[in-house]
């Protein structure tokens, strides 16, 4: 009974949700965004008819269609990260940095845990898999929004409720998929799949209509500036030179 | 271990976007001037009162009225200063680096190594302030002239930086605007 509700009140935010973003032209300025949530609307109802039809198919079925999810979330941050830096080439030069050093990170401990056992990839569940790469997903995350607020960097209302609602969403889920149990249903259970459904009233309250970035107006202005700090970089280098020698001096 | 990293992944997300939701940090934040006075309070102290809040000289004197109401207001006092000339440097460390970040985030030819090697000097600085604040509060000012220097050398090191900084910007923006 909560299952199907959870389910339902998930289908009508989404097609809400969608209804906005056509009617706001919002699904022109964030189109992996609502492309996500049109996949995720069509993915719940394509799995319901499945699982009517055959409860053999529905596994396999559940799990591709996660896995699919998965990467179009990661496109989600993606485009996050695509219209939050378009106007800071440094602040986007420094966050590529830091999440190629996380997933040269990951793929270093991955390489490890199957060299010590060859045999992991066919123990691991798909749950397990999932909850990694979420987990991956979830630093990254972190490592984004920290940079993000290192360089105050200015978000618009619409940008961040699509940020705020899919990091609390992938926070959620990573801590549900530890606890959640391979069969039955209990606490973990329902707040795995209620997750969505925060994420979806934080969409929703925040992609209401369009709202301008601030500061993306002057973009043009500050790219003259831009030279001008360059410049700087390499004055503050020297002095940081000196500085270093002062201090150990 | 799996399972740990995985919950500490997911609980310091979902702690980092509750504070940036509630601190406002993915709102928009130019860098406003401050009310009138803030500028001068985020000016460095003359090194001679930074001196003076952590010498023993005054402390003497007082000591050697022997006078235990003016000892203990001398050092409720002194304590109260300590404190306020630690703030003051805290936040003339993190006014600092709003402007670096204000100039950085739009170089193209940002360098990572100088931005982590700034970032660990502000976190140093941080670091030895609230240190400095947490050690005030429990010996009081006048055990802590060491350290205090320490901080005092660092953070008007920071403040000349920051003027080369400004200089450069204006240097350059003559260039600019003369081509």
């Amino acid at each position: 009974m909560l299952s199907e509700s959870i389910w339902w009140s998930s289908i009508v935010l989404e097609v809400f949700l969608l209804t906005r973003g056509v009617s706001g032209h919002l699904i022109f300025r964030y189109p992996v965004f609502y492309g996500y949530i049109s996949f995720v609307l069509a993915q719940s109802i394509f799995r319901s008819f499945v699982h009517r039809w055959s409860e053999q198919l529905y596994s396999s079925v559940y799990w591709t269609t996660e896995f699919l999810g998965l990467m179009l979330g990661c496109w989600v941050v993606f485009e996050i990260y695509r219209v939050a830096l378009a106007a800071y080439p440094g602040t986007a030069k420094m966050a590529r940095n830091v999440l190629l050093f996380l997933f040269a990170l990951a793929l270093a401990k991955c390489g490890a845990a199957l060299w010590n056992d060859p045999h992991l990839l066919e123990e691991t569940t798909a749950l397990q898999m999932e909850r990694a790469l979420r987990t991956v997903e979830a630093t990254s995350i972190v490592a984004l929004v920290t940079v993000f607020a290192s360089y105050s960097i200015p978000f618009g209302w619409n940008l961040r409720g699509i940020l705020l609602g899919y990091g609390l969403f992938i926070g959620e889920r990573v801590i549900c998929l530890t606890f959640v149990p391979v069969a039955g249903k209990d606490f973990w259970f329902y707040a795995y799949s209620a997750s969505y459904l925060v994420a979806l009233s934080l969409w929703l309250g925040h992609l209401w209509s369009y709202q301008a970035i601030p500061e993306a107006e002057s973009a043009q202005l500050e790219r003259e500036y831009q030279m001008i700090a360059t410049a700087t970089q390499r004055r503050l280098q020297e002095v940081r030179g000196q500085l270093r020698k002062a201090v150990r001096s | 271990m799996m399972e740990f990293a995985s919950v500490i992944a997911g609980a310091g997300l979902l702690l980092l976007l509750t504070a940036a939701a509630l601190k406002g940090w993915l709102a928009s934040r130019p860098l406003i001037p401050g009310p009138a006075g803030e500028e001068d309070a985020t000016e460095p102290c003359p090194e001679e009162l930074v001196n003076r809040i952590f010498s023993r000289t005054d402390w003497d004197f007082v000591h050697g009225l022997r006078a235990g109401g003016i000892e203990r207001l001398f050092e409720q006092e002194r304590k109260k200063v300590a404190l306020v000339w630690v703030r003051q440097t805290s936040r003339m460390v993190r006014k600092v680096m709003d402007e670096h970040a204000q100039a950085a985030r739009q170089s193209k030819n940002l360098k990572i190594s100088t931005e982590i090697d700034i970032f660990g000097q502000f976190l140093m600085l941080m670091a030895v302030c609230a240190i400095l604040s947490a050690a005030i509060q429990l010996a009081g000012p006048l055990r802590l002239g060491g350290l205090a220097h320490f901080a005092q050398r660092l953070s008007q090191r920071m403040s000349k930086l920051q003027e080369t900084f400004r200089a450069g910007v204006l240097a350059n923006a003559g260039e600019a605007g003369s081509t």
